[in-house]
């Protein structure tokens, strides 16, 4: 009686070994000699900014003998779950680890604990307040916050009020930025008012959006918005959208997706800092694998910053940075 | 008939209650063995899924009580993050970890006091209590963190959750031996106290248990309160993992500390729980979510899998129940 009770679990996991079999072989080395098994953790999966990353890092795969495993924490902008995928493939002994961390002091303990067991750690995207990594391969933040403050002010000819919403407590990458904005708009252009500069949109879009909904209530006079990143930027276009506004403020956002793109050219973003984050997946895995080769590798490597506009977003170069095609790179 | 053949085995009677988790991690364990031979059951590893499973683990002692007595508790993952805060903020202020530690328990334990006293004394349902707690604690964690993480030296509790050689006892972290022993010692007073039986009572039938003179109101404070400091001591050993506070951590662990109850037997209608099945069904998603981690299966299918576990394991459930009863 029991154990024919106990038998739909078994098969539920006789069909997870089936499930499991087959992931496992789609995401496994698709070089032919990989010599290096590496993990590559981002700091979520969902982004289309993290998907470019992931392209890059494949690009990089087909080309050097190394095989990647892309794996993000369970819950996206989780710490403790980044720690526990960290965790787990220091146990599964990879050759090397690349990461994006969702915290510059939470995940120290855990990728100094895989550099004492002979790991190292190439750093991408996102700092940490830890040097014994390899590379630190990245945006510089703060000029991409610089770069957006002299568009912005310049949008609105130099004087007016603006306000920014922010990303999430703790998230480094954008906090430079918020913090490269903040600095230029007030050393470079006096007569620009920052009216709100300190408000967190939250982790997902969907709380930015309703952030942004509530920061456009209560500041009905505003001249230009920045936002520092994809899922704040998108918000705050809904949010426009809604509320009949898009097109009237200066607006100049972070990151491109399709959606934001539409925004860009409907006259509805008047700029976009675009970072190369496909280039940030490649270097970071080509400088593991120099790395991990005995080669020196630079401690920090810039992939720098373009400002889209609607004039230049069609353009080859522009184009480059925001088409990557996932079908091409991930299946 | 062959009731006789079970009965004979000598430890039948101790396992049976807990024979639907303990299969599950088992499969769990051979799947992920099969696949990943190496690594899988290594010592490392499995020292590193016990260190993953102290937070949930450590939720789900509390959360057994809370649920046995047919109540329910959504606010233990922000209870968790307001934990952690606070003894980051201690720490911060320079005082000792031991004050720290305090402080975050103390901090769920009056989380779970106003929970118990609004569910007991205000006669609000423990859902929609414990959905008012989620939010005030969360936001008080924002608020006193200043909606950052605070960075403060944690001293040992770090170390209580190090699977460093220094910090280990008998090849596990300190925090996964205090979490066994806790979980024994509720385990005892769930079972062998009056706390524990009038919890059952409760969970059963609250007006038979009020006609057969238990003290529902009081019984029920006391659970919360248990509860919170469980959430407490989870934000405590939260901190120590983190070496941050962190005002966002544990946003909807409070699902995953129910899920590992759940799959450990407990019974949403109340009347049935047992912590070692909890600690089962946490060790089965700590070892779920690290397996698809070694053998790369994205994070999507994970969730399926987790999803598809909890309905399963309530069903298995349900089923041995009508089967017994017919």
């Amino acid at each position: 009686m029991i154990p024919r009770s106990l038998l739909p679990l078994a098969l539920l996991f006789g069909s997870l070994a089936l499930t499991a079999c087959g992931s496992g072989d789609a995401e496994g080395g698709s070089s032919e000699e990989a010599k290096y098994e590496l993990a590559v953790i981002p700091k979520g999966t969902s982004h289309e900014f993290w998907k470019s990353v992931h392209s890059g890092a494949r690009k990089a795969e087909m080309e050097l003998p190394v095989s990647i495993t892309w794996m993000g924490p369970s819950k996206e902008d989780d710490r403790i779950a980044q720690i526990e995928v960290v965790d787990n493939f220091i146990s599964k002994g990879v050759d090397g680890i690349v990461i994006s961390p969702l915290d510059d002091t939470a995940l120290v303990p855990v990728l100094k604990e895989a550099k004492a067991e002979g790991i190292p750690v190439v750093v991408v995207d996102s700092g940490v307040n830890w040097d014994g990594y390899e590379s630190f391969v990245a945006t510089d933040n703060r000029q991409g916050g610089v770069v957006a403050a002299r568009h912005l002010a310049e949008l609105i000819g130099g004087e007016g009020k603006v306000m920014m919403m922010r990303y999430f407590e703790g998230s480094a990458s954008t906090s430079k930025r918020e913090i490269g904005f903040l600095d230029t708009i007030r050393d470079e252009f006096p007569k620009v008012e920052v009216v709100s500069g300190n408000q967190f949109g939250g982790a997902t879009s969907d709380e930015c959006y309703q952030t942004a909904e509530n920061l456009l209530i209560n500041h009905q006079e505003i001249d230009g918005i920045f936002c520092a990143c994809e899922p704040t930027t998108f918000g705050m276009l809904r949010a426009l959208q809604d509320s009949d506004r898009a097109g009237k403020v200066r607006f100049v956002g972070f990151d491109a997706t399709d959606k934001l793109l539409e925004g860009l050219r409907a006259g509805e973003i008047d700029g976009l800092v675009l970072q190369d984050p496909f280039r940030m997946g490649e270097l970071a895995v080509q400088r593991m694998v120099e790395h991990l080769e005995g080669k020196p590798v630079d401690k920090f490597v810039d992939t720098g910053v373009t400002v889209a506009t609607q004039e230049n977003v069609d353009t080859e170069a522009i184009r480059a940075l925001w088409n990557v095609d996932f079908d091409k790179w991930l299946k | 008939m062959n009731a006789s053949t079970r009965s004979s085995l000598p430890l039948w009677p101790a396992i049976r209650p807990i024979a639907g988790p303990l299969l599950g991690l088992l499969l769990v364990l051979g799947l992920f063995w099969f696949l990943e031979p190496d690594a899988f059951l290594s010592a490392r590893n499995l020292r590193t899924v016990s260190v993953q499973t102290v937070i949930v683990g450590l939720g789900a002692i509390g959360m057994t009580f809370v649920i046995a007595s047919g109540g329910i508790d959504l606010s233990i993952g922000s209870v968790i993050a307001l934990a952690s805060v606070v003894a980051a903020a201690v720490a911060k202020a320079g005082y000792d970890p031991m004050l720290c530690a305090m402080a975050g328990v103390a901090t769920g334990a009056v989380c779970g006091l106003v929970n118990g006293l609004v569910i007991a004394r205000l006669g609000v349902i423990p859902f929609i209590a414990t959905l008012g707690m989620m939010g005030v604690a969360r936001g008080v964690a924002k608020w006193l963190a200043s909606e950052q993480k605070i960075d403060a030296p944690a001293g040992w509790l770090e170390n209580l959750m190090s699977k460093a050689e220094d910090y280990r006892i008998l090849g596990l972290p300190q925090a996964v031996w205090l979490t066994l022993l806790l979980a024994i010692l509720l385990g005892l007073v769930l079972r062998h106290t009056v706390l524990g039986s009038h919890t059952l009572a409760i969970g059963s039938n609250e007006d038979t248990a009020r006609l057969c003179g238990v003290r529902v109101g009081r019984t029920k404070i006391w659970i919360y309160v248990l509860c919170g400091i469980f959430g407490g001591l989870a934000g405590v050993m939260t901190f120590g993992r983190l070496t941050v506070g962190d005002p966002t951590t544990a946003i909807g662990e409070e699902l995953d500390v129910i899920a590992a109850v759940v799959i450990g037997g407990a019974s949403l209608a109340g009347g049935e729980g047992r912590i070692a099945g909890s600690i089962l069904g946490a060790l089965l998603m700590a070892f779920l979510a690290n397996g698809c981690n070694l053998t790369g299966v994205p994070n999507y299918v994970q969730e399926i899998l987790i999803g598809v576990i909890i309905v399963a394991a309530v069903a298995v459930d349900r089923y041995r129940h009508r089967t017994m009863e017919a």
